[in-house]
């Protein structure tokens, strides 16, 4: 049967680990990315080994350096992949070019809309709006927590139904 | 003279769209770019908005050939998240659509390579033996395309032993019409022409960009998810990886006609071995439980992975999947270099690509 490990790392200990494994011939499956429910972003080095894909995650950071050295395609592709659908940033990665998005895009050529906003950014851009509503902050807290329970409710009816 | 040759996104040599740019010296290309992404639906958004059920119905549509892999590794993520033991049959049922999928998608590329290649009169042929395989997954599923035979904790359709005598026989006579595929594809010389020394992909490169499945084992890499990390009931058949190692075309279409042997033989051994039993668990919708789990199926293609992150609720909190094609779509700049602008079609054609999937 298929096995799944999950380690923490930190982002220096990125780079030291996919050297090991490409020597040890792993194969890497796939960088995944998302945000936990709390808001923290979750960015996940697969790895296979025999039977066992071990899972070594980074929680909170945007900004990791690249393994596309390393691994060639096999990391350059999800890792462009996520900066244009996630915003996360790979440093020393070509990103002269654009996987998914148009190439009118690039941000390198000075022209066209730029549509990818990092996270950082909008992460910055949320704390800047409730820092200036700091006096209503009160009330602009209070409404998630009514919504919860209406949620909660919704989700019972939803199962109930089934 | 150098020239840059566009190639696509829609050109009547590709099956979908792609954008290749082709750097040439007159006939030889130099270089080559691949661009994707015409066909990107956000499919992996929509399933963080929708149950158990729902996803799997949504997973189906990511790909019209190898819909059954997508359904198949999405249930099997969930239930190793919320710890379900799926029934033998059940897996049974699984393994069975998922070998008569890869023997028509097998066939459906063969017949595609050999009408790049312009060899028409056999590409009939291939496609004949797909129709006689279309309509034993439509008289087990009920669909030629979305075959919707999979559900959280089993299979949805059954299969009569009538049924099953009637596929084991259709199965034994389809061994001779191979017989005869295979010797045509080794020996005919158009064939040998147009693909022997096209298109090379080294071991070394294929390990390096993390090829997958018929493509990497054409190039000598021992890869296959069914061997290397069995999963369902895949472990309880005999049957073969093939792997052929010189990496070009002629290579591919080698893996491929032996790769519906196998498949054969594993069909022939579940008709035979069927265990007794419920196929499903019951209809309950499961809340999909806190947590995450990858999981690989070897689908026609390659390796299919999906990630499940689940936070006890009906919905999904993330679904991400990713294909083979993504990994192999990556070799073709490679695979490119060097060779003349006539077999461009035939080498973006060879590694079977799915830009459906691979956009999703």
């Amino acid at each position: 049967m298929q096995d799944y490990k999950m380690t923490q790392i930190t982002p220096d200990e990125i780079v030291p680990l996919a050297e090991r494994m490409r020597r040890d011939g792993r194969a890497l499956v796939m960088i995944h990315a998302f945000t936990e429910p709390d808001g923290t972003m979750h960015v996940s080095w697969d790895y296979a080994v025999g039977n066992c894909v071990e899972s070594y995650y980074v929680l909170g950071e945007t900004t990791l350096p690249t393994i596309s050295h390393i691994y060639d395609s096999a990391a350059e592709w999800p890792e462009l992949e996520l900066h244009e659908l996630l915003g996360l940033r790979f440093e020393g990665l070509d990103m002269s070019r654009r996987l998914f998005l148009p190439e009118e895009l690039l941000e390198t050529q000075g022209k066209g809309q730029i549509l990818v906003t990092p996270l950082s950014e909008l992460v910055e851009r949320r704390d800047a709006a409730a820092a200036a509503k700091a006096a209503p902050a009160e009330a602009a807290e209070a409404a998630p927590a009514e919504a919860a329970p209406a949620e909660a409710a919704a989700d019972e009816e939803k199962e109930a139904r089934t | 003279m150098s020239y840059i040759i566009p190639i696509g996104p829609y050109h009547p040599a590709l099956e979908e769209p792609v954008h290749t740019r082709l750097y040439t010296d007159g006939e030889i290309i130099r270089d080559a770019d691949v661009f994707v992404g015409y066909n990107h639906r956000g499919i992996e958004k929509l399933a963080t908005e929708r149950n158990a059920i729902q996803t799997l119905v949504l997973v189906e549509r990511v790909c019209g050939i190898c819909s059954h892999s997508h359904a198949f590794t999405y249930a099997m993520a969930v239930e190793a998240i919320n710890k379900i033991e799926v029934p033998r049959r059940g897996q049974y049922l699984r393994v069975i659509t998922a070998e008569l999928e890869r023997l028509h998608s097998h066939t459906l590329w063969l017949g595609i390579a050999l009408h790049l290649i312009g060899h028409d009169s056999m590409f009939m042929r291939v496609w004949d033996v797909r129709e006689t395989i279309m309509d034993m997954l439509e008289t087990l599923t009920g669909n030629r395309v979305n075959y919707a035979m999979v559900t959280i904790g089993g299979a949805r359709r059954d299969i009569s032993d009538e049924l099953r005598h009637d596929f084991t026989e259709k199965l034994k006579t389809l061994v001779p019409v191979l017989d005869r595929l295979k010797e045509i594809a080794l020996t005919d010389k158009t064939i040998a022409l147009r693909t022997k020394g096209i298109g090379i992909l080294t071991t070394e490169d294929a390990i390096r960009m993390g090829a997958v499945g018929p493509h990497a084992r054409a190039s000598g890499v021992h890869v296959d998810v069914r061997k290397d990390a069995p999963y369902s009931c895949y472990d309880e058949f005999d049957f073969d990886a093939p792997v052929v190692d010189s990496g070009d075309v002629f290579a591919r279409v080698v893996v491929r006609v032996l790769e519906c042997y196998e498949s054969a033989k594993i069909l022939l051994q579940a008709m035979e071995n069927l265990p007794e039993g419920p196929i499903h668990l019951g209809n309950k919708l499961p809340r999909i439980a806190a947590g995450e789990f990858v999981s690989r199926h070897e689908a026609p293609r390659g390796q299919v992975i999906h990630k499940v992150v689940g936070n006890n609720q009906l919905t999904n909190h993330r679904v991400s999947i990713h294909v083979p094609t993504f990994k192999n779509v990556a070799t073709i700049p490679t695979m490119l270099r060097g060779n003349s602008v006539a077999d461009a079609g035939l080498i973006i054609a060879s590694i079977d690509p799915c830009f459906s999937c691979l956009d999703r």
